[in-house]
Parts: C-alpha cells; sequence; structure tokens
C-alpha cells in the first residue's frame, strides 16, 4: 500500500552563524501514515520540526505540502494549509478553561473571525462539534471546564495534541508526545496517536522506543543534522549503521 | 449576564457621582480618565502589551477637537468623531512599527514614539500652540436646525454628556472584550508562540487593538479638551501616558470597569491630596509600590477578595444557626 505524498522536504538547512543545526535534510511524508523522526538529543529533530511547520525560517531548501510551496510562509499560513503542531514543552493557554484553547485551537483554521468585534463566540461561531470530538477522543470532558493550569502533566500532555487535532489538520506534527509522561499515561497516547493516521497523517518526534517501533509506517533516523537512515521499523531496527552508530540495545526497546 | 452586571454597575457609578459630589468637572474628569484608562487596560489587560504611547492619543484628540472646533468649525459630533479617528490613525502608525517587537523592545519603541510626539507637537506651534497650547476651544451645545437640545455650559450639564458618551462607549468595548477577537487576545496574552502556532496573525490581532485603544483614548483626550477649554502641550507630554498607565494598573488589569475604579482613585484622590499637600505624588508612589509588591490585581482585585471573604464569613455565620434549626 502506497498513499500519495504529502510533505516533501528537500535539502532543508538551519544555520546559526557557522554551526549547522540541520545540513540539507530530506524527507518525504506519505499520506496517512505515521512517520517517525528518531535519533539523539542535539540531532536537530526539533529544529526540523520548526522548519516544516514554519515555527522558525529555513537556511536554505524547500518545503512543498500538500502540492503548495510553503518553505517562505509563516506558521499561521501554514495551519491555514492544513498544518498542526504539538509542542516538546507544553505550550498551553493556562489560565483559560480546557474548553476554551480548544475552541481557539479550531476556529485558528478561520483566522480573519477572530477580528470580529462585535459577536461573542457563541452558537455557530463556538466550534462546539469540533471541540466536543476531541474532548471524547482525549477523555478530558469532566476537565472542560477546568483552566488547564490546574490539569496533572498527562492530562496537559494530551491537551497539546489536542490542540492540534482541533483544527482538522491534514498532518499533525508531534514534538515527544510522551515526554515527562508516567507509564500509566503512555498506553493511553499510544493508542490516541495510533488511532489519527485514520483521517490525519501523524509526523511524529519521539524517545519511546516502545511506541515508535509500534506504530510507525516509517521511521528515519538522525544525527548531527542529517539523516542517517529511513526505513520500516523492523530495518531500521536490524539496520547496523544505526545499531552501531549510536542506539545500540535501545532501538529494540528491550525486546530484542 | 455578567456584562449586563458590569453594564448596570458602570451605570450606577455615573447616576451616583452627582449626587455625592460637588464638582461637574471632576465627575467629568474620572469618566474621561476611566475612559482614557479602559483604552490602556485592552492592550495591558487583554493584549499584554505595556504601550506608553497612550498619551500620544489623548493628544492627538485634544489638538484634532481643538483645531476642528476653533479654526475649521465643525459640528461638534463630527469634531468628536474626528477625533476618535486621529486617535485611531496615530495608533495604527504607532502599533504597526512597535509590534515588530516584543517585551522591552516594544515597551522601548512606545517610550521612543511617545518622546517624538512631544517635540513633534513643540515644533509645530503654529499647528498646536507650541508651548501655550490650543486656548479657547468652545464647548457648542448640542443643537439640531438651530435649536438646542442639550445644553453643554454648565460642568453638570457637560457632565451628562461625557456620561452618556462614556456609557456607549463602556457598553462597545464590553462587547468588544466577550467577543470571537477579545477571546483571540486572552490567548495572545496568555501564550503567544501558540497562539501563532494554531494559526493566528498576531501583528493583525494586535494592531487591532491598538486601534480601538487609540480610538477611545483620542475620544478621552477630546472630551478632556472641551472640558478645560485647552489642548495644552502637557496632555503631549509622556506624564499624560504614565497617568493612564497607572490608573490602569491601580485599577486592575483584564477588568474594564477596574479602569474606572483606577481612574476615580487617582482624580479624587488626587484632587483631594493636592490640597493638603502640593508633594501628593510621592504617595501615589507608595500606592503603585503596594500593588505591584502584593496586589497585581489591583483595587478590583483587592475588592473581589473582601467580598469573597465577607460572604464567607456570612456563610460561616448562617452554617451554625442552621443546625440550631434542626436541633
Amino acid at each position: 500500500m502506497s498513499t500519495p505524498i504529502l510533505l516533501e522536504a528537500v535539502g532543508v538547512e538551519k544555520r546559526y552563524d557557522k554551526f549547522a543545526a540541520l545540513a540539507g535534510v530530506d524527507l518525504r511524508v506519505r499520506a496517512n501514515t505515521v512517520h517517525s523522526v528518531i535519533g539523539p538529543n542535539g540531532a536537530g529533530k526539533t529544529t526540523l520540526f520548526h522548519m516544516l511547520t514554519g515555527t522558525k525560517t529555513v537556511s536554505g531548501g524547500r518545503i512543498v505540502f500538500d502540492g503548495h510551496d510553503v518553505t517562505h510562509e509563516p506558521d499561521h499560513r501554514r495551519v491555514q494549509r492544513g498544518m498542526a503542531r504539538s509542542f516538546q514543552v507544553t505550550s498551553l493557554f493556562l489560565t483559560l478553561p480546557v474548553r476554551e484553547n480548544l475552541r481557539l485551537a479550531a476556529q485558528g483554521t478561520a483566522p480573519s473571525h477572530a477580528l470580529n468585534c462585535w459577536h461573542a463566540p457563541v452558537g455557530a461561531r463556538a466550534n462546539a462539534d469540533a471541540v466536543a470530538s476531541v474532548l471524547a477522543r482525549l477523555g478530558l470532558e469532566r476537565h472542560a471546564d477546568t483552566p488547564v493550569g490546574n490539569l496533572s502533566h498527562g492530562q496537559q500532555r494530551r491537551l497539546e495534541v489536542g490542540m492540534a487535532l482541533a483544527a482538522r489538520p491534514k498532518a499533525i506534527f508531534l514534538d515527544e508526545p510522551t515526554s515527562g509522561m508516567g507509564i500509566d499515561d503512555l498506553d493511553e497516547m499510544k493508542r490516541l496517536i495510533q488511532g489519527l493516521k485514520v483521517e490525519h497523517t501523524v509526523v511524529l518526534i519521539e524517545h519511546n522506543m516502545n511506541i515508535v517501533m509500534d506504530i510507525s509506517d516509517t521511521v528515519t533516523v538522525m544525527q548531527l543534522g542529517r539523516v542517517l537512515a529511513e526505513g520500516l521499523p523492523h530495518e531500521i531496527r536490524s539496520d547496523d549503521r544505526v545499531r552501531s552508530a549510536y542506539l545500540g540495545n535501545m532501538i529494540t526497546g528491550g525486546k530484542a | 449576564m455578567r456584562k449586563h452586571f458590569h453594564l448596570l454597575l458602570a451605570l450606577a457609578v455615573v447616576l451616583v457621582m452627582p449626587l455625592v459630589m460637588h464638582s461637574g468637572s471632576l465627575a467629568s474628569e474620572v469618566l474621561i480618565f476611566g475612559l482614557a484608562a479602559m483604552g490602556c487596560n485592552l492592550l495591558l489587560g487583554y493584549t499584554g502589551l505595556l504601550s506608553f504611547g497612550q498619551g500620544i492619543f489623548f493628544g492627538l484628540g485634544s489638538y484634532t477637537i481643538a483645531l476642528t472646533l476653533t479654526r475649521w468649525p465643525l459640528p461638534m459630533p463630527l469634531a468628536l468623531a474626528a477625533a476618535v479617528a486621529m486617535g485611531a490613525l496615530g495608533a495604527a502608525a504607532v502599533g504597526w512599527i512597535a509590534i515588530r517587537q516584543r517585551g522591552t523592545y516594544f515597551v522601548m519603541l512606545t517610550l521612543a514614539f511617545a518622546q517624538m510626539f512631544y517635540f513633534m507637537a513643540y515644533s509645530f506651534p503654529r499647528l498646536t500652540g507650541g508651548d501655550n497650547g490650543l486656548l479657547d476651544i468652545p464647548r457648542p451645545s448640542i443643537a439640531v436646525a438651530g435649536h438646542t437640545l442639550w445644553p453643554l455650559v454648565s460642568p453638570w450639564q457637560y457632565y451628562g454628556f461625557v456620561a452618556a458618551v462614556f456609557l456607549v462607549t463602556f457598553w462597545f468595548l464590553q462587547k468588544a472584550s466577550n467577543s470571537i477577537f477579545g477571546r483571540t487576545l486572552l490567548a495572545v496574552r496568555d501564550n503567544e508562540e501558540r497562539a501563532g502556532a494554531i494559526g493566528y496573525n498576531l501583528k493583525l490581532l494586535k494592531l487591532q487593538a491598538f486601534v480601538i485603544s487609540g480610538a477611545v483614548t483620542g475620544l478621552a483626550g477630546a472630551l478632556h479638551a472641551m472640558m478645560t477649554g485647552i489642548a495644552p502641550l502637557s496632555s503631549a507630554e509622556y506624564h499624560t501616558s504614565e497617568m493612564i498607565l497607572v490608573m490602569t494598573v491601580i485599577g486592575g488589569t483584564g477588568n474594564l470597569l477596574a479602569s474606572l475604579l483606577g481612574s476615580a482613585f487617582y482624580v479624587l484622590l488626587g484632587d483631594w491630596l493636592s490640597t493638603l499637600w502640593p508633594r501628593w505624588l510621592l504617595l501615589l508612589g507608595v500606592v503603585l509600590m503596594v500593588v505591584s509588591l502584593g496586589m497585581q490585581r489591583g483595587l478590583w482585585g483587592l475588592g473581589e477578595t473582601l467580598w469573597h471573604l465577607v460572604r464567607r464569613k456570612d456563610r460561616a455565620a448562617a452554617a451554625p444557626a442552621a443546625l440550631g434549626d434542626k436541633a
């Protein structure tokens, strides 16, 4: 089974003065797959995410998303093209309730409405359906009216993914969604991500190899700002370069 | 329901002031600076933008109404609209440049604009009257086809007019702050990075907040100039920006009515203390310190805390009584 390519990055570079955080990365992501990006800390995974989603500008290369060259579009423009992202360090509207966070995220796909200073976001303007379906998916219905700052870490991490979901994007970029999560929350997060590829394309940065190997369709391994290897999970697991480079037995996730 | 509650509270303040105050001018001043502080609050409390440029928009409103009423005699409502438009235009220009930076540099840019505006006003005496300001601004009554509908001669008559303008503006700002726009501003205030990442054009949102803030502040400047009959250079001074900002912070941010409270506190305390002690601003410094150190929700927040305490005591007092009834 091979679905069309939704996202293609060619020779993407990011330099900070003389230091190259990304030294020419190529990436092709097929629609309705889970494509994971792994690699040790400092390999450039998050920088690559920033480039793909427009959080920061590229120093070189080209990014095509859904047939459009988005290389020089700012992040808020790319949201209109159907991209959404979560953050490695939780980044939410902490004083606002869960429901309001999701409503804002859902409304972000029609940002010109945000200049409406006459109508309150009620009725047809409340994006109630999108918000309700994400609340149910995250299992946060009971906390809908709780200020986000009062949620537990695991709940905040789930909402972090939910913020990306609420926009009903074509592609979801998840930056270490399980970071800092307890073991109890991990399975729930894994199921959540796995379920996403029915309707979305998922690009995932993740350190937990159990999750990566179980749910990915494609795995890209990065090292020192470059792509070291790419393939199916079992290919990556048995790739000698990857093994000898740095992952050691971590790649097997204890399953060997 | 809550927004109507606040509108009713504002109406109550407007109705009570004539009953308890002697000076119509002082009461007008409370409402006028209340408007300016609300404009500032929209930026500081709702958007998280600390602007030292509010004096520019206030000054623009003052000069515009002075010029339109004296040199090119326009009907007063039109002159007032022109002052609002100039305030909005000035804010669009300042905002357009200042919002390119965040944090300290944003604040510095607004400060730079405030200084520039002062010296521009000083340097074009043919337009602004320079050091003397513009004098003899009339206060025409509201008339239709030669019939005076609403004379604005006495201070209390003028207060009535200011009160009507204040209530309409308050109603609009209240509506705007509860609108999709206002709610999105709160998101920008909370977390700019995320607001951008979920699709919002931060610059456009901030610019619109600036324009509304400038329009309201320009309105306040115009009403003030008509009240005093002059548009002095001091209204273009940096001190005006500072005063508006201090009122906003003392009242409490994020709630429009709090700005009226801040304005009332500043204007009335100033009026009272300045007769006792000319250096009363020193005391204001102490109040500002207290607010900054331990009362960051301002006087409004203090009021809310006290209200909750009283209610808890009431409930505590009611509970044993209920038990007693059963026994």
